[in-house]
């Protein structure tokens, strides 16, 4: 309720943490992300600028587990731009758990040469830029990308976010009927919609997978939707 | 490569012509994929989209079409709509029939990519090219169908001088001149100045039937509010006026000074002229795929002919003409494919073509007559002939016959002597079963190729029919099978059940009636016409059948074949499937009045056929 407020949303508005941050911030990645002014709430969505997303790590705990990949892809004019796909490898320390290692199908030598973190970090925060970061199930995407930030410039940016998962949910809510959580689920949703398999737990195949769920989910909606009634 | 490229990578490799490329340009073109997903419903280009672009469904269903929503194709997942490629053709629109999610390339990046690879850029270029003929076939289509109507003056068609009368003409003299002269139409004037106008119908409806003295100057019949034409007209604009007013008969002027006259049959021997322009343009077709577009117009043409009031008798001729024209393109085609024949043959058309009273899309029944010359090992050239010639005529809406007869089928593709042989049998040893499937046999003519093989079979058959009671008891037996639909009450006896419930079958019930009885009148006397009209016109006066009967049979099948004709284009016109079932209420209390009499006639003549066994 809090968070509808007008006054919150301009103390708590991810534009104005933008803006209070970047007078901090020290010069380098972080502040070039930080430079770029977000879209505005009313921005209308053909003309968001979103950067689908996909993590894949070693567990949910951001903390104590690592990251091991980053997938993105741009989203603009209701087009997916595979020219802007960007997939890589992260060269985190440890060895992978076996247990792990048969989800995302990355090996320790493929890990091994990977990139390192503050590269690969730098890399995202470059195409993230301006931009809304679009994930299915935000919650791994926002830790894991705040604690990286955290470890490496020492402070962790805001990150406004359209979560196809929270999207999809508001509409089952609605229609105050039970339904399985298996139901939200990204490879669920998009049959409902007849996409095609995909490889999942490949970071960008995921990242590409959440992209075409949003259009369906956008073109479903049908009336022409603002950044306001996506973002989380 | 990203895995999830991968993915895509595949996908796009698999497709032709891409699957020609190397994985590395492959790889290459998907970074210049854009994806898009379009709701159903939704025209193409999507929203924002405005280059000119190639799309590969990855999921759902595209169908595009002409600006008046005639279906042209669809494309399915994994196909790729070219239609934008070459500049958005404002002929064409494209729409998803599914939610659809799409590939999108733009082609100028696209051809600069494969720039090397000159056979997946002629794949489209082709296609639009393709596209290109399509739509030119189009115009064509109408061109040829509208013909000259619209084009022309009436002083094309007119007739001059108009034969004129005084007023104070008798009716007698008036009937006598209009006979004489072969007119069905006169018109009064007095100096040069029309008055009125008299045709057959009027001296039939206000002098006999109203018992008037032909004595009677014939001003007292004539329609005096007569309608006329300036021959600054166009032949469209009177066949327009003559459509809303009922008539038949438009007089023609220049400065009110009476010209001459139009009739509807003018307009329809100019009508006629649309089956030769079609039988023409079938002539220049160069492949299979041209004359299966020619193919769409039949339809389109039989509608128009019955529109226009044309004869199912000239209908059919023309519709047997154009399947003729076809045939004969598609043995031209073959035999340049194959070389020439190794013997002497001829392709002949059997049933209805053959009779010339073929509707748009019948079935083909054909067969082969191959000079006594013909060696084991010339088979496969007429095995390979019939085959590519059924083929065509089946991707031109000529069902292939469900009985088989066809000339792909070896039985029908035989020597004279073997043919001879055929008819020998039926003749001599009528099984009334055999006979029921091969009545299609004793209406044959020759379509291309040497006529005199079939000439001759067909005299010497013609010479033991007319010796053999046996043959034509057994003959009139099967044609009396069918009998038309007359009740106890004199009322109609409908189909009770399935699809067609409460029609009335005109073609089992009243036309093949008449067209068997038509049959053996010929086979019993000779005569070689395989057209029915033909056919009852030459009995008329033998001892198989009276001069009066053959006229009223006439009558009647001419009655029953227009019905057939305006039920069929009504249902072309509607996009139905022609068929022969007729709801009776679809026509009018005095078409019924007709039609009962139609079948009387045909039970009587069934009657006394019956009397003959």
């Amino acid at each position: 309720m809090l968070n509808h407020h007008p006054l919150t949303r301009w103390i708590l508005g991810y534009e104005a943490q933008r803006k209070r941050m970047l007078k901090k911030a020290s010069h380098g990645p972080l502040r070039d992300f930080l430079a770029v002014p977000f879209p505005a709430l009313n921005t209308p969505f053909e003309q968001i600028p979103i950067l689908a997303v996909d993590f894949e790590t070693t567990g949910l705990d951001a903390i104590a587990d690592k990251l091991l990949s980053v997938g993105c892809v741009d989203l603009f004019h209701h087009q997916i731009k595979l020219g802007s796909s960007y997939h890589e490898i992260i060269n985190s320390k440890g060895r992978l758990k076996a247990d792990n290692v048969t989800i995302h199908q990355i090996t320790d030598d493929q890990k091994d040469q990977g990139k390192p973190l503050a590269e690969v970090i730098e890399q995202l925060l470059k195409r993230l830029a301006g931009k809304v970061m679009l994930v299915h199930f935000s919650r791994i995407e926002r830790q894991f990308l705040r604690q990286a930030c955290l470890e490496l410039y020492g402070m962790a940016p805001p990150l406004p976010m359209i979560d196809t998962l929270v999207v999809a949910k508001k509409r089952l809510d609605k229609r105050d009927v039970a339904y399985d959580p298996s139901e939200l689920r990204l490879s669920a949703l998009r049959a409902n919609y007849g996409f095609p398999d995909h490889y999942a737990h490949n970071a960008l195949n995921d990242a590409i997978a959440t992209a075409e769920l949003l259009l369906a989910q956008v073109n479903e909606r049908g009336e022409n939707m603002t950044l306001r009634q996506l973002i989380l | 490569m990203d895995s999830a490229l991968t993915e895509i990578s595949e996908f796009v490799q698999a497709i032709p012509p891409l699957d020609l490329l190397p994985s590395k340009l492959i790889e290459q073109i998907v970074k210049e994929i854009n994806i898009c997903y379009v709701r159903r419903g939704q025209l193409l280009p999507p929203q924002g989209i405005s280059d000119e672009n190639i799309y590969i469904l990855r999921k759902g269903a595209l169908s595009y079409a002409t600006n008046d929503n005639e279906l042209l194709g669809k494309y399915g997942e994994g196909d790729i709509c070219t239609v934008f490629c070459l500049g958005n053709d404002e002929h064409i629109k494209v729409s998803t029939d599914e939610d659809t999610l799409l590939y999108s390339i733009c082609y100028k990046i696209f051809a600069q990519l494969v720039n090397e690879h000159p056979d997946v850029i002629a794949f489209f270029h082709q296609t639009s090219e393709q596209r290109l003929n399509k739509k030119m076939l189009q115009v064509n289509e109408d061109a040829i169908l509208n013909s000259s109507l619209l084009n022309s003056s009436i002083a094309n068609f007119y007739h001059s001088p108009v034969v004129t009368v005084a007023p104070e003409t008798s009716i007698q003299q008036a009937a006598i001149l209009m006979t004489e002269r072969g007119f069905s139409c006169l018109v009064i004037a007095q100096n040069n100045n029309p008055l009125g106008i008299v045709t057959d119908k009027d001296i039939r409806r206000r002098c006999v039937a109203q018992g008037l003295d032909i004595s009677q100057p014939v001003s007292k019949i004539m329609t005096s509010d007569m309608t006329t034409i300036d021959i600054k007209n166009n032949a469209y604009d009177a066949l327009m006026m003559m459509t809303q007013k009922h008539i038949h008969h438009l007089p023609v002027t220049a400065n009110n000074q009476l010209k001459g006259m139009v009739t509807v049959t003018d307009l329809m021997n100019n009508e006629g002229q649309n089956a030769v322009n079609i039988t023409s343009v079938i002539h220049k077709a160069k492949s299979v795929s041209e004359l299966c577009e020619i193919s769409k117009m039949i339809p389109k043409l039989q509608i128009r002919m019955a529109k226009l009031g044309t004869t199912a008798d000239h209908v059919g001729k023309s519709i047997s003409a154009i399947t003729m024209a076809f045939t004969i393109r598609l043995i031209e085609m073959a035999e340049k494919l194959l070389g020439p024949a190794p013997v002497p043959y001829a392709w002949l058309a059997a049933g209805s073509q053959a009779r010339q009273e073929q509707f748009a899309h019948s079935d083909q029944d054909n067969a082969l007559i191959i000079s006594n010359n013909m060696q084991p090992q010339h088979s496969y050239w007429f095995k390979d002939l019939a085959t590519f010639v059924s083929d065509g005529l089946a991707s031109c809406g000529f069902i292939y016959c469900p009985g088989e007869v066809m000339a792909t089928n070896e039985k029908w593709c035989q020597t004279q002597s073997q043919w001879s042989k055929y008819f020998a049998k039926w003749i001599n040893t009528p099984d009334p079963k055999a006979l029921l499937h091969c009545s299609v046999f004793f209406d044959l003519s020759t379509v291309y190729g040497d006529s005199r093989l079939l000439d001759e079979v067909r005299m010497k058959m013609l010479q033991t029919t007319q010796r053999s009671t046996l043959f034509i008891a057994h003959l009139s037996r099967n044609a009396l099978n069918l009998r038309p639909p007359l009740g106890f009450f004199r009322d109609f006896v409908l189909i009770q059940d399935g699809e067609n419930k409460a029609t009335l079958d005109l073609k089992h019930n009243g036309i093949a009636p008449i067209v068997d009885l038509a049959r053996i009148y010929a086979l019993s006397e000779g005569i070689a016409s395989v057209n029915t009209i033909e056919r009852l016109q030459q009995a008329a006066g033998t001892p198989s059948l009276t001069k009066a009967s053959a006229a009223n049979l006439i009558d009647a099948y001419e009655f029953l074949s227009m019905l057939r004709m305006e039920h069929q284009a009504k249902k072309l016109q509607q996009g139905e499937q022609p068929n022969n079932y007729l709801p009776p209420k679809e026509i009018s209390k005095l078409e019924r009045e007709h039609l009962k009499d139609a079948f009387k006639v045909i039970k009587t003549m069934q009657d006394s056929r019956q009397s003959t066994l």
